[in-house]
């Protein structure tokens, strides 16, 4: 078994008294695209935020490549390499679309201290930039204020943005959450495309089992405050636990 | 691409435009007699009020943070001044030059606190260190004369009216560059980015506390040189620089001339200050009245023109050019 990339170890929060989650574990492998569901309310982004360092649990350890991350700065922890996009669209919206990605590749590199010069005159970041824009489909809309984009496309913006910090991980909440069905595809088709050039170790939140069953490797099932089940696809549409308590009926 | 250049080809001909007429503006002013000295008086309290307006712009508009703290620099600044000219027989260059950094000592210090709290708790304790400081002064009469203030600052003999116009003028025009330079550069657009999204900025790897608190430190200097530069064209150095209505000046010279704009908070204070005056000028009973033409003008920026006289500008060119 190869090291994990990410593991995390007896995992509990509350907040003001509701237990959120009781002593969760699991291990990430890296290299893999998984998916986490569960039913509204189950924590699935509550425990984004506590990877990400939104938030801090009351007990347990995340450790990401070695290192334990409870109690870090969430700009600390992106740059250990690990980024994520939000299910809300998450971008700087009176700033242009290659604004947004340049301050993300400027500040990967640790540039923000640039006093002098423009921030668009390094050809390198430009084209390192384009090179994302491109491959999330808005390099035509370089320079388009970010926040007039349709939905979608600030979608794509915010996995863009996520991509421009190159990380081992990403994270990624509902990727396609308010899209249209066509547009549904097509970014389910660009994770997996991403996923399958970068190499980047991939976790998603989803809530469309055709999706979630359709391209991930693993599943993993938030419910009741822990974790209820784990494995691969055909494992968890079978499970008679996950079934009665999550998919219902008509899996 | 094209387009951008053309953009700023088109800004450099208007600032030097508008730099090169302000050059030769006194020349034709000294023709007046004392109505024309009268208005190189006001013009160059015009040019260093802009400046502190722009200052004040770089929290405001660019960072997105409303400070009512901002006249403690510019009073900073001015007793800097005032004391090392006055106490320790500096000439005016080195203490012109000392103002920035003594209220660059006093915004970090300031700002280590505040930038701590967000939003509405960060404007409140802005304005408390901003009355702490003016309370300070105010009572420190010793040093710093208390609510007499601090008079007869010395001024050297070749800076008459005209030249220190010219002065006031040179160091605006460099600090004007020196701001629009920050606003371009990866700090500007990381300030940008902190006020368009502070959470997602966190995401991105940006540690916003200390970009905020540098943006704080930078915008206090260059309050600092405004303050000290106005104590040198009164003479004096008075309370009444670092109190919070000070404060209020440059934020309502931002709404009015357009706070997303480099240029805009300068105008909007040069158009606030003329207004003043000239109402001033034309009955003396008028200045009772300032306040409510005040009131009336923000009313219709705020509901007409929010994006200031710099956004109704654009607006208007955009229409006419389609």
């Amino acid at each position: 078994m190869s090291e994990a990339i990410l593991s995390i170890e007896n995992l509990s929060k509350s907040f003001e008294g509701n237990q959120v989650f009781n002593n969760i574990s699991f291990l990430v492998e890296p290299g893999e695209l998984s998916a986490i569901i569960g039913p509204n309310g189950a924590g699935k982004t509550t425990l984004f935020n506590l990877i990400t360092g939104a938030l801090v649990p009351d007990e347990g350890k995340i450790i990401f490549e070695g290192r334990n991350i409870v109690g870090m700065e969430p700009f600390d922890i992106v740059r250990l390499g690990m980024a994520r996009a939000f299910q809300r669209t998450n971008i700087f919206p009176r700033m242009t679309v290659l604004e947004n990605i340049v301050i993300t590749i400027i500040t990967r590199l640790k540039g923000n201290l640039g006093f002098v010069k423009h921030w668009n005159s390094s050809d390198r970041i430009r084209k390192k930039a384009f090179e994302i824009l491109e491959s999330v489909g808005l390099a035509d809309k370089a320079s388009h204020q970010s926040g007039t984009l349709a939905h979608g496309n600030q979608k794509r913006l915010d996995i863009g943005v996520a991509l421009a910090l190159e990380p081992k991980l990403l994270l990624l909440d509902e990727p396609v959450a308010g899209m249209s069905p066509e547009e549904r595809w097509e970014t389910v088709e660009l994770v997996k495309e991403l996923w399958n050039r970068m190499k980047i170790t991939m976790v998603y939140i989803e809530h469309d089992m055709d999706i979630v069953f359709g391209i991930s490797q693993k599943v993993r099932v938030l419910c009741y405050k822990t974790l209820l089940a784990e494995g691969p696809p055909h494992e968890i549409s079978a499970n008679q636990q996950v079934i009665e308590a999550y998919l219902g009926e008509e899996v | 691409m094209d387009d951008m250049t053309s953009s700023s080809r088109a800004g450099w001909i208007t600032g030097i435009t508008v730099t090169v007429v302000l050059f030769i503006l006194p020349i034709f002013l000294g023709q007046l007699g004392k109505t024309g000295e009268y208005w190189i008086w006001v013009c160059t309290e015009m040019i260093i009020m802009a400046l502190f307006a722009m200052s004040l712009n770089l929290i405001l508009g660019f960072g997105g943070m409303v400070s009512f703290g901002h006249a403690a620099f510019f009073g900073v600044g001015a007793y800097t001044v005032a004391l090392l000219m006055k106490k320790a027989d500096f000439p005016l260059y080195l203490a012109l030059a000392a103002a920035p950094l003594v209220a660059a000592i006093a915004a970090a210090i300031v700002g280590w606190f505040c930038v701590r709290l967000l939003g509405l708790y960060f404007s409140i304790l802005t304005l408390a260190f901003g009355q702490l400081l003016y309370m300070i002064v105010f009572q420190w009469y010793t040093f710093t004369g208390g609510d007499d203030g601090l008079h007869g600052v010395p001024r050297p003999e070749i800076l008459g009216p005209v030249n220190y116009y010219w002065l006031c003028l040179i160091l605006f025009v460099i600090c004007f560059l020196i701001i629009r330079m920050i606003v371009n550069s990866s700090f500007g657009l990381s300030i940008k980015t902190i006020r368009e999204n502070m959470e997602r900025a966190k995401f991105i790897g940006i540690n916003v506390r200390r970009y905020q608190l540098l943006n704080f430190i930078i915008a206090g200097a260059f309050a600092g040189l405004a303050g000290g530069m106005l104590c040198e064209l009164n003479r004096f150095a008075q309370t009444e620089f670092l109190h919070w209505s000070k404060s209020a000046e440059p934020i309502l010279a931002s709404l009015v001339g357009g706070m997303y704009s480099l240029a805009g908070p300068a105008i909007g204070s040069s158009v606030l200050i003329f207004l003043k005056i000239f109402l001033q000028q034309v009955h003396r009973s008028m200045v009772e009245v300032w306040a409510i033409v005040l009131g009336v003008l923000l009313l219709v920026v705020v509901l007409f023109a929010p994006q200031g006289l710099v956004g109704l500008y654009q607006n208007i060119f955009k229409k006419s050019q389609s």
